[in-house]
């Protein structure tokens, strides 16, 4: 009884010893920029878009390219590598401010990372709505998509001039 | 006693020594241990010395392949940050370190040669038994932190996480039903379940480990964080659970066939050696080639219509001759009952010979110490073994007492000492084999290597008292039926 105490507690010991040697605060600008992507491009007429997504799963995928309004600009952000996977997002601009943010590429190696997608994107578009610039929260339980997130949509938003 | 039920013990038959009521062996007489040269050479060097240090190898090894798994979740893990990242990343750990235990217990269970004569088939088995309970356990922690932590990080609540992961994530379903057999496996291992359950159901049952293994393995590739984007690490963790498959293939089932093609085993006769204890002999061509030496044991395997479906562990109870073994089986469980009933010609499939449990030659004499049945091992080993030999033989009643005439017969002939310790402990006044009353009869016990084979209850008694006598932890020597 004695050893299956011990090796239980050695167990958990020797795990959360492991645990506590990885780093704990993600390290946000670990994502590294890669030069492809930063196009602009600007609509002609169309209906006017919907609002912006805040449900969990529900966010803009894909090039909004040809869903451009007149007077919208569509300007896609580098592609941030993160240790997930990439990361890069297009906006939709008009007048200068950001109307739409979609996901062109997102990390989808696991279910895990997709669901993990799933709630965080949603958060950090809204969150880039109400902001207008890249200086957002990351989402947490998201450090990583967050930090690819903020750092293509920074090119982005150099891009659009 | 239940225990040695169902393991008579491993006995076996060298050479030098005739049959009683059998053809004496054709082989010419030998002298000394062994029965050739060739298993002589082996068996010299200290053998139980290179054994211990050999199961320090192996236990290195298992411990640095542990270090391994955790340093490929250490490669593919960017941070741990949060209530989940700690629930999800212990989880990981332990889902990678259950599927490489899953094979280190099996690889322990793949008869492999160097393992089974190095260590001993009782120690691999004790292993296996501890392990597995271990690996069970780090199973269900990893699927339930994997759970936990999926929740947390997905703000979700636990059993809609669960409901998720059984059936959105890829396998995970399987891979769970897989971790229910595991569980159900280990249930009834467990020392309480064994004794209710009989040796053959707890066999087969013991079997659903390889499906639930089987079950479990895609769910790691899919949906691992360490092996989806590592394409190095996918290849290595297949190979290894391929190695494992492969050495079982060969060691459990090619092996013995060809074994069986070469030697044609065949039961040449039965014969009884007191109430519910019968030997089999068990002839067959060419088998000194087997290097079986005494103390050694084979899986049996009787081709009959009632028996060929299970194999069973005994003892050789005489040297090992060139075109004939002997087994001595006590009557325990309904497969030794069969055993009485064998004809002569019946075909049989032989494994072996495994076990650890044999001369170490350090030539400065031996004390063998048999508790009933568990003479059989002792009795092959009694007839062959060089230098002074002294045999302690406790048996609670003299009907159980096997093969008196033929323990006095060697005795005689080659000058060594039987001593008979019959009766229930409250018959002789006190502990039959306390220190004192070992010393009294192997006065230079503690001098010497000592051999003790007998029921779980009487071997350990046995070996504190001979602890308590002196002799030093390295010259005792122990055959466990307890596998």
């Amino acid at each position: 009884m004695r050893r299956v105490i011990l090796t239980i507690a050695g167990t958990i010991a020797g795990l959360v010893a492991l645990l506590s040697f990885k780093s704990h605060v993600p390290t946000v600008p670990s994502a590294s920029v890669s030069t492809t992507g930063g196009t602009g491009s600007t609509g002609g007429t169309s209906a006017p878009s919907s609002s912006p997504a805040t449900v969990p799963g529900e966010f803009p995928m894909g090039s909004l390219a040809g869903t451009l309004t007149a007077g919208e600009t569509a300007v896609s952000g580098q592609v941030a590598n993160t240790a997930y996977g990439p990361v890069q997002i297009q906006l939709v601009m008009r007048n200068g401010k950001i109307v739409k943010v979609a996901v062109l590429r997102q990390p989808a190696n696991t279910i895990n990372d997709i669901r993990i997608n799933d709630f965080a994107f949603p958060k950090l578009i809204g969150e880039t709505l109400a902001a207008q610039t890249a200086k957002i929260d990351a989402v947490s339980g998201a450090s990583y998509t967050s930090a690819g997130y903020i750092q293509s949509l920074q090119s982005a938003l150099d891009n659009r001039a | 006693m239940t225990s040695v039920a169902k393991r008579p013990a491993p006995v076996r038959h060298a050479g030098t020594e005739a049959y009683p009521g059998q053809r004496p062996p054709t082989t010419p007489p030998r002298s000394g241990a062994s029965h050739g040269p060739r298993a002589r050479s082996r068996a010299v060097p200290p053998k139980k010395e290179s054994g211990r240090a050999g199961a320090r190898v192996v236990l290195a090894v298992i411990v640095l392949g542990a270090v391994a798994v955790i340093a490929l979740w250490w490669h593919s893990t960017p941070d741990v940050s949060g209530l989940g990242g700690w629930l999800t990343g212990a989880g990981e750990v332990l889902g990678l370190l259950a599927g490489y235990g899953v094979v280190v217990l099996v690889a322990l269970m793949a008869r492999l040669p160097p393992l089974e004569r190095g260590i001993g088939t009782d120690q691999l088995a004790r292993w296996h038994a501890m392990g597995g309970r271990y690996v069970v356990c780090v199973v269900w922690a990893h699927a339930l932190l994997i759970v936990w932590g999926y929740a947390v990080e997905a703000h979700t609540s636990v059993t809609g996480e669960t409901a998720t992961l059984l059936t959105q994530y890829p396998d995970v379903l399987m891979a769970t039903v897989g971790g229910f057999l595991l569980l159900g496996v280990g249930l009834i291992s467990m020392r309480a379940a064994r004794r209710r359950v009989r040796y053959e159901t707890w066999y087969y049952l013991h079997l659903y480990t390889y499906l639930a293994i089987a079950l479990a393995f895609s769910h790691q590739f899919a949906d691992g964080a360490a092996f989806v984007n590592n394409l190095a690490a996918r290849f290595w963790w297949s190979a290894m659970y391929l190695t494992v498959a492969v050495l079982i293939g060969w060691y459990r089932f090619v092996v013995p066939l060809r074994a069986f093609a070469r030697h044609g085993f065949h039961v040449i006769g039965v014969r009884q050696e007191g109430p519910g204890v019968v030997s089999v002999y068990i002839g067959g061509s060419r088998l000194d080639e087997l290097d079986a030496e005494p103390g050694q044991f084979f899986r049996w395997r009787f081709l009959t219509r009632s028996l060929w479906w299970s194999s069973h562990p005994y003892s050789l109870s005489a040297a090992p001759g060139k075109d004939l073994l002997r087994i001595t089986v006590k009557d325990l469980g309904d497969h030794s009952q069969a055993l009485a009933r064998l004809q002569p010609g019946t075909r049989v499939i032989a494994e072996g010979p495994y076990g650890a449990f044999t001369a170490t030659g350090s030539g400065r004499g031996v004390v063998l110490l048999a508790g009933g049945v568990g003479i059989t091992p002792l009795r092959a080993m009694f007839a062959t073994l060089a230098g002074p030999v002294t045999l302690i033989y406790r048996a609670s009643s003299t009907q159980d007492v096997v093969f008196a005439d033929e323990l006095d017969a060697i005795a005689a002939a080659r000058g060594a000492t039987v001593h008979y310790v019959i009766g229930s402990r409250a018959e002789l006044g006190g502990d039959p084999l306390s220190p004192r009353v070992l010393r009294s009869l192997a006065p230079a016990i503690d001098e010497q290597d000592v051999y003790v084979c007998g029921p779980d209850g009487m071997a350990s008694a046995a070996i504190t008292a001979l602890r308590a006598a002196g002799v030093p932890k390295r010259s005792i020597h122990r055959e466990s039926f307890e596998f």
